[in-house]
């Protein structure tokens, strides 16, 4: 006679395969696969963005339709259960687009930097040509026919726009994380009546410094030790750098040679770049305010509670634009310092916003992009995702 | 925040940073230091479980003695059974009981470790929203990734071995006999390879600091195991005679008439389809369920 199976046998095995799949799901936590919070740049009426299936995206604002989308080149395979750091098979993309006359250009995790002709994205050139550098977290900012980016491998690149050959590089003590700042500075030497190019890169670091580099040669002007980490966009304004540190700080340095002005600090990090209007700096801090600071002096003018703040605000009027990581979209009044809501995206918002004739445009996790009139709220949804 | 990541993750995250930095911003120091000292606290536990599991692999042969008896009564099966387990000391749910207290904690140390080494940028900015307001716990963020030669933060394949190797090890320590079913062994034998096959496997997916964090566990468990039984079934065992063979041979001393060809005599059947059937009382020199004594415990 054929013996009955006892089940209980399998008892062993069963165990093994819930415990497998319960260490899976409850192993990839959130955040441990990169995917990306690119703004969105405009120009001549269209809009250029990073989506989260690794594409650069181009909509057309005039009828919200899509004209093109590149697939950027993943470098590696995503890991056996997903969860290994770049597991994933889309380049995620963190830095907004670059718009300089017909080119567009855009960093990506892979580590590859990308030039496409706007009108038609034919590729123009790539940065490395061949390999992958570490991953870019950083955007690109563009000045004076050079293109500058900083690299999770410490190093600070600067690239000839219309090449993309390296025209200079710079190593700092750690990643770097962060967009730099431009600063366009034009000297005119009265004795000699020479003009001196004295355009300036701003830009942080992990290493906790921030690095004032002579954009022409990469050369080091002067260098500022804050007490944390530096992820921040710095912010250029009347000759002088505002830049949030992992210190809860907010920095106000002396452009020319870096000495501080004044310090402000919040409860939580300064993550996203600050906004300015009418001499008063607007600093969004995941604390969930938003501090209004006296550009000269670091006093503080009013306080708002918007919620968690990870993505730059910007100016529309005499409003300032803040989306809140939980969705929340506010406006600032500069005026009358009154904050109201505009809209509830209910959904995830960490990449910086942009703004085109009163309308903002504000990427939420996922592939969408919403476009918002400040002044009427009504909201659209245009949809990044590839096929629709 | 809810319950579970504020009782829970957000401390173990602010420990987890704070004990990096006490270690020179070592984040792996970190993770082998928090490992030890959450398997210290749970320690009692974990002893009540390793001397749980030795126990019940020692009456395995008399649980098979009873599987041959009652194989086909469930009840009185079910009821000898839990008398075998209270003379030797064994509380089955007592076992349940402490898995479903520790596993809590190793989950929430394995989503800490993950979600601290903040892989992906995402995972930084998250990692914010769990912090205390220590004024020296948020300069302290990103943590430091590199220990030894290894980025903390991506997947290693000799930490991966090594997973595979220690938990192995552990398992094989822990197995001290031998299921004297052929099926049964070759269950466990099957099981000591599945599993650390199977966390090797997911070690070369995951980032590598949760490898340190499943190799520090496991050489934890490895200086218990040998604390409490030495090398177990590590060591290399003498071919024994199975516990069948021995009540065999201790039955037939016992009853001399009896022909060495009926070896089932020692098993008391019931079948309730002949009535009147004869019943062979067991010898007293056998195990008797319900009767005998606990075993005598290993002098320490």
């Amino acid at each position: 006679m054929k013996p009955k199976r006892n089940w209980l046998n399998k008892i062993p095995f069963v165990v093994a395969a819930v415990l497998a799949v319960g260490l899976v799901a409850v192993g990839c936590v959130g955040g441990m696969a990169p995917v990306g919070w690119s703004g969105g740049t405009v120009s001549g009426g269209t809009l250029y963005v990073g989506s989260s299936e690794g594409q650069l995206v181009a909509v057309n604002l005039t009828d919200e339709s899509r004209r093109w989308s590149e697939q950027l080149q993943a470098t590696s395979r995503p890991g056996l259960f997903g969860c290994a750091a770049g597991g994933s098979t889309a380049v995620a993309i963190y830095g907004s687009p670059v718009v300089v006359g017909d080119l567009v250009y855009i960093a990506g995790y892979n580590g590859k930097i990308y030039a496409y002709t706007a009108a038609t994205l034919s590729s123009r050139w790539v940065f490395p040509r061949e390999g992958y550098f570490e991953p870019f977290v950083g955007g690109l900012v563009a000045g004076g026919g050079k293109l500058f980016v900083g690299g999770s491998d410490g190093k600070v690149y600067a690239l000839d726009a219309a090449t993309g050959d390296k025209l200079w590089e710079f190593t700092t003590g750690d990643k770097i994380w962060a967009t730099a700042a431009f600063y366009e500075n034009t000297i005119f030497e009265g004795s000699g009546g020479q003009f001196t190019n004295e355009d300036t890169l701003f830009i942080g670091s992990f290493d906790k410094k921030l690095y004032a580099l002579n954009a022409n040669d990469g050369t080091k002007k002067w260098e500022f030790t804050t007490g944390g980490a530096i992820i921040t966009t710095p912010l250029v304004f009347d000759s002088t750098i505002y830049v949030g540190s992992f210190d809860r700080t907010l920095y106000a340095l002396r452009a020319a040679d870096g000495v501080e002005k004044w310090r402000f600090t919040g409860n939580n990090w300064f993550w996203a770049q600050p906004a300015v209007w009418k001499g008063v700096i607007y600093a969004g801090n995941l604390d969930g305010n938003v501090y209004a600071l006296d550009a000269e002096n670091g006093g503080k003018v009013a306080e708002f509670q918007t919620g968690p703040l990870s993505a730059a605000p910007v100016v529309v009027d005499d409003f300032v634009v803040f989306a809140a990581k939980n969705g929340a979209v506010w406006k600032i009044d500069t005026a009358s310092r009154e904050m109201a809501k505009i809209t509830d995206l209910v959904a995830e918002v960490d990449g910086p916003l942009a703004t085109s004739d009163g309308d903002v445009y504000i990427h939420a996790q996922g592939t969408s992009l919403y476009r918002i009139n400040i002044g009427s709220g009504e909201r659209r949804l245009i949809t990044l995702k590839s096929g629709e | 925040m809810n319950a579970w990541e504020l009782i829970i993750q957000q401390p173990l995250i602010n420990v987890l940073i704070v004990v990096s930095h006490a270690f020179a911003d070592n984040f792996g120091l970190a993770i082998i230091a928090l490992t030890i000292l959450v398997n210290l606290a749970m320690l009692p536990l974990t002893l009540s479980q390793i001397r749980s599991t030795r126990a019940m692999q020692e009456i395995q042969p008399k649980l098979a003695e009873l599987q041959k008896k009652y194989g086909k009564d469930r009840q009185k099966m079910a009821q000898e059974q839990m008398r075998l387990y209270k003379e030797s000391g064994i509380k089955p749910a007592g076992c349940a009981l402490t898995f479903l207290i520790q596993m809590p904690v190793w989950i929430a140390l394995y989503q800490a470790i993950m979600l601290t080494l903040a892989v992906a940028p995402e995972g930084l900015l998250n990692l914010s929203r769990y912090l205390y307001s220590w004024d020296t716990l948020f300069p302290l963020l990103p943590l430091n990734r590199d220990f030894l030669v290894m980025d903390l933060s991506q997947p290693n394949f000799i930490l991966a071995i090594l997973v595979g190797a220690t938990m192995w090890i552990q398992q094989k320590m822990s197995a001290t006999t031998t299921p004297a079913d052929a099926k049964q062994a070759q269950q466990a034998q099957l099981m000591l390879w599945m599993m650390p096959m199977l966390f090797g496997v997911m070690a070369l997916s995951f980032p590598s600091g949760l490898s340190l964090y499943w190799v520090a566990s496991s050489v934890f468990r490895i200086i218990l195991q040998y604390r409490v039984s030495g090398w177990g079934g590590l060591r290399r065992q003498k071919p024994k005679q199975t516990e069948a063979e021995k009540k065999y041979i201790k039955f037939d001393a016992a009853v001399q008439k009896k022909s060495t060809d009926d070896i089932g005599a020692d098993i008391v059947v019931t079948d309730s389809s002949k009535p009147g059937a004869a019943v062979t009382r067991p010898e007293r020199t056998r195990y008797q369920p319900g009767k005998d004594r606990a075993p005598k415990r290993r002098k320490k």
